[in-house]
C-alpha cells in the first residue's frame, strides 16, 4: 500500500511537471516563425554626397515580450564603418517594451577612397527569439568641385596718380557648396587695394552654391608714383578653390606744382616804393615733369611785382627750382597789411596759387623831417635867448 | 645852448647861465598850481570825467567785446550814450587846463607888483619865463599822467586784463601827445598874459583862439575852400584839389592835429589820417592792425607839428617878454 502510493505520487509530480512545461515550450515555438520585434527607418534608401558620412535613425518596436535586442550590421561594404547610436553613447544592445519602441540611430562613414555609386546595407536585430533584418540603401553621388571664377570686363585701366582706380568684377562660385571667400590683393608698393561689395568694404564673403557677386575694387595710388603699367593680382581664396584675377593699372604721369616759400613763412615786410626780394619755392610734387611754368602774380594797383627767373623751362618730377619775386609797392602805399597772389602755371596742368601778406612800411624819412622841424624850433628859441637874453 | 660871452657891439651880450635859478622858479610855480583853488577844481572836473567816461566804457566793453588785442585802447575810445568817449573829453579838458594854468603866469606878476621884487633875485628874465612855462607844462603832465594811471589801473581791476607791452606803450605816446597838445595852449595863454595887461582880457583872448578853432575854423575852411578850388567841370581832380586843401587847412588847426594822432595811436587798425583814394585800398587786408611805429610814423607830421608849435609859441612869447619894459 505504501509502495502504491509513492507511485502515485511520483506521476502526479510528474504530470504536474509536464503540465507546466508544455505550454512554455509551445510559446518559443510559435515566435520562432514569426518574431516579435520591429526594426524599421522611415527613409531606408538615401542620397549622400561623396565623402560624406550618413546617419540614418532606426526604430525597433516589440509587441509583446519586454526583451534586450542585439543590434548588429549584417552587409556592410568593403571599407565603411558602421555605428549605432544611443543617448551619444556607441551601443550594442538596446532594450525594448511592447509599448515603447527604441529609437538607434546608425552612422555610416564611408571610406577615404569611397567611389560614387550605390551601396547596400543590412541592419540585424536579434532578439530573443528571433532575429529581423532591415535592408538599407546609399546612393553616393559625386558633387561638382567647389570652384570660383572671376568674371571682369576691364582688367586694364588708366589713370592719373591722384585718382582711384575702379574695377567692377563679377565672383561666381561654380561649386555646389557654400564656400567662405577670402579675398586677397597683392599689389606693387604704392598701392592699396579695397574690396567693395553692395558699398561696403569687404575683406571675406560668404558665397552660396552657384552665386554670384558683383565686387568693385578699388586701387588707390599714392600721388608721388611714377608713371607706368602696375600689375595686381586679386585672389578670391575659397576653402579649397581659387580664383586670380590680373589687373593692370596704368597710372599716367601729372605734374602737380606747390608754391611754397624756403621757410614756409609767407608773409613779409617791404617799404613803400622800394623793391624787395621774396624768396619763394616751385616744387613739383606730381609724377610727370611740369614744364615751362610760369610765374605771374596779382598785386595791388601800383605795384610792381617781378619774377626771377620769369617762367622755369623744366621741374622734374619731385624737385623744387628756388624762384625770386621782387615785389614793390606804390610809391603813395599806406602802411598795412596787403594781399599778393603769386601763380605758377605749368604749361600742361593746372595753376597753383599762393597769398603772400607783404606788410608795408613807410618810410622814416618823413620822421626825420619832424625831428629837423622840433630841432628848428629849439634853435629859434636858442637864437632867441642868445638874441635877447639879459636884456 | 651854453652862452657865449660875445660882445655884437649893438647890443651887450650877456653874462651867466640862463638856466640859473630856472629849478627854483619851476619848483615854486608848481607848487603855487598845485594847492591853487582853480587846478582844484579842474583836477576833481577831470577826474570824475575820466570816471564817468572809464565806467560807461567798461560796462560797455564787459558787454559787447568777447576778444580783442588793444583792449585798453577801447577804454579811452569806447563811447556809451549818453557820454562821450573819454577821449572826446579831453580835446577840450586840456585846453581848458592849459589856458587856466597860464593866462595870468605873466600879467600877474605885474598886477601884484611881485616882479621887479622876483627879477631883483638873482634869476634871470629867461628863467623866469621857462620856469613859468615849464611849471605848467609838469603840472599838465602830472594831472594827465595821474588820470592815465587811473584808467589804467580800473581797466585792469575792471576787465581783469593786464595791458600789453604795445597798449602800454601806445597809450604813454598818447599821452605824450596829450601833454604837447595841452602846451599848445599853455603857450599860447603865457603869450596873452605878456601881451594883455589884465588877466582876465588875457583869459578872454585866449578862451576865443580855442572857441575859434573848436567851432568856427571847421566852418570857416568848409567856406574858403570851395572859393579858393572851385568845383566847376567835376572832374575828380578838382574835387580832390578841394578835399585835399580842406584838410590842410583843418591842420592848421592844433585840435585837428590832436584827433588825428589820437585816432592813429589809440586805434591800431587806422591806416590814414588823410584822404584814402580807392586805388590805394586795392588789395589791403582791412582792420589789421599796424605795428606801432607805423602808427607814429602815420602821425608823424602831426605829433611834431604839436611839439613844435608849442616851442615856437614859447619862443614868441620868450622874445614879447624879453623886449618888455619892467619898472620897479
Amino acid at each position: 500500500m505504501r509502495r502504491l502510493w509513492k507511485v502515485f505520487a511520483l506521476l502526479t509530480l510528474v504530470s504536474l511537471l509536464c503540465g507546466i512545461s508544455v505550454p512554455v515550450m509551445a510559446q518559443t515555438g510559435e515566435s520562432t516563425d514569426e518574431p516579435d520585434l520591429v526594426l524599421s527607418t522611415t527613409y531606408p534608401s538615401q542620397v549622400v554626397a561623396l565623402g560624406e558620412s550618413v546617419t540614418i535613425s532606426l526604430k525597433i518596436s516589440t509587441e509583446a515580450t519586454p526583451q534586450v535586442v542585439w543590434l548588429d550590421m549584417k552587409q556592410i561594404p568593403e571599407g565603411w564603418t558602421a555605428t549605432f547610436r544611443g543617448a551619444g553613447k556607441v551601443i550594442k544592445a538596446v532594450y525594448v517594451e511592447p509599448d515603447n519602441s527604441a529609437s538607434v540611430s546608425l552612422k555610416l562613414e564611408p571610406p577615404a577612397n569611397a567611389a560614387s555609386g550605390s551601396y547596400e546595407f543590412v541592419a540585424l536585430a536579434r532578439g530573443e527569439n528571433g532575429e529581423v533584418e532591415l535592408p538599407l540603401e546609399l546612393v553616393v553621388e559625386e558633387k561638382l568641385p567647389p570652384k570660383l571664377a572671376f568674371d571682369i570686363d576691364l582688367p586694364t585701366l588708366k589713370g592719373k596718380p591722384s585718382s582711384t582706380f575702379r574695377y567692377s568684377a563679377t565672383l561666381k562660385n561654380e561649386g555646389d557648396e557654400e564656400v567662405t571667400v577670402n579675398l586677397l590683393a597683392d599689389a606693387p608698393a604704392g598701392f592699396t587695394v579695397t574690396f567693395k561689395s553692395g558699398g561696403q568694404e569687404v575683406s571675406s564673403l560668404p558665397m552660396e552654391a552657384n552665386q554670384s557677386k558683383s565686387l568693385s575694387i578699388e586701387v588707390r595710388p599714392y600721388a608721388e608714383l611714377p608713371a607706368g603699367d602696375y600689375p595686381i593680382v586679386v585672389r578670391a581664396q575659397g576653402d579649397n578653390a581659387e580664383a586670380v584675377l590680373s589687373l593692370t593699372a596704368t597710372v599716367t604721369g601729372e605734374p602737380d606744382v606747390s608754391l611754397t616759400a624756403p621757410d614756409g613763412r609767407l608773409s613779409g615786410r617791404a617799404y613803400a616804393g622800394e623793391e624787395t626780394p621774396f624768396k619763394l619755392i616751385v616744387r613739383n610734387t606730381g609724377s610727370a615733369p611740369a614744364r615751362a611754368v610760369e610765374m605771374s602774380a596779382s598785386e595791388p594797383t601800383g605795384w610792381s611785382v617781378e619774377f626771377e627767373p620769369k617762367e622755369i623751362d623744366e621741374i622734374p618730377a619731385g624737385q623744387q627750382v628756388e624762384v625770386t619775386a621782387k615785389i614793390r609797392p606804390a610809391d603813395k602805399a599806406l602802411a598795412g597789411d596787403y594781399m599778393v597772389t603769386v601763380y605758377a602755371r605749368p604749361e600742361d596742368s593746372s595753376s597753383e596759387s599762393v597769398d603772400l601778406r607783404i606788410t608795408v612800411l613807410t618810410s622814416t624819412l618823413w620822421g626825420v623831417v619832424g625831428v629837423a622841424l622840433i630841432a628848428v624850433a629849439v634853435g629859434v628859441v636858442a637864437l632867441a635867448v642868445l638874441r635877447f637874453g639879459r636884456r | 645852448m651854453a652862452p657865449k660871452l660875445k660882445d655884437t657891439g649893438r647890443q651887450r651880450a650877456r653874462e651867466g647861465s640862463p638856466w640859473t635859478g630856472l629849478w627854483v622858479v619851476v619848483a615854486k610855480e608848481m607848487a603855487d598850481h598845485l594847492t591853487s583853488v582853480r587846478m582844484r577844481i579842474l583836477e576833481v572836473l577831470i577826474v570824475l570825467t575820466a570816471a564817468g567816461t572809464v565806467y560807461a566804457a567798461i560796462r560797455n566793453l564787459q558787454e559787447t567785446v568777447g576778444q580783442d588785442p588793444f583792449l585798453l585802447m577801447k577804454l579811452f575810445t569806447t563811447a556809451q550814450e549818453p557820454l562821450p568817449a573819454f577821449v572826446g573829453f579831453l580835446g577840450f579838458l586840456i585846453p581848458l587846463i592849459a589856458i587856466a594854468l597860464a593866462f595870468d603866469s605873466v600879467n600877474g606878476e605885474f598886477s601884484r607888483r611881485t616882479i621887479s621884487r622876483i627879477l631883483a633875485q638873482p634869476i634871470y628874465r629867461d628863467a623866469l619865463l621857462m620856469g613859468k612855462f615849464l611849471a605848467g607844462l609838469f603840472t599838465l603832465a602830472l594831472v594827465l599822467t595821474a588820470i592815465w594811471l587811473l584808467i589804467i589801473g580800473a581797466g585792469i581791476v575792471g576787465m581783469g586784463v593786464p595791458p600789453s607791452g604795445e597798449e602800454v606803450a601806445r597809450s604813454l605816446w598818447f599821452l605824450l601827445a596829450s601833454v604837447f597838445y595841452g602846451g599848445i595852449w599853455l603857450a599860447l595863454a603865457m603869450v596873452f598874459s605878456i601881451v594883455f595887461r589884465q588877466p582876465a582880457t588875457a583869459a578872454l583872448a585866449s578862451i576865443a583862439v580855442w572857441l575859434f578853432f573848436i567851432v568856427f575854423w571847421e566852418i570857416l575852411v568848409g567856406m574858403v575852400a570851395p572859393i579858393l578850388r572851385p568845383v566847376q567841370f567835376n572832374t575828380a581832380e578838382e574835387i580832390l584839389a578841394q578835399a585835399q586843401l580842406e584838410l590842410a587847412l583843418t591842420r592848421l588847426s592844433p585840435n585837428t592835429l590832436y584827433s588825428e594822432v589820437m585816432l592813429a595811436l589809440l586805434q591800431p587798425t587806422v591806416r590814414s589820417v588823410g584822404l584814402v583814394l580807392p586805388i590805394q585800398l586795392h588789395g589791403a587786408i582791412l582792420g589789421t592792425p599796424l605795428p606801432l611805429h607805423q602808427s607814429l610814423l602815420l602821425i608823424w607830421p602831426q605829433f611834431t607839428g604839436l611839439i613844435a608849435a608849442t616851442i615856437l609859441l614859447f619862443a614868441l612869447g620868450y622874445v614879447l617878454f624879453q623886449r618888455r619894459e619892467i619898472r620897479a
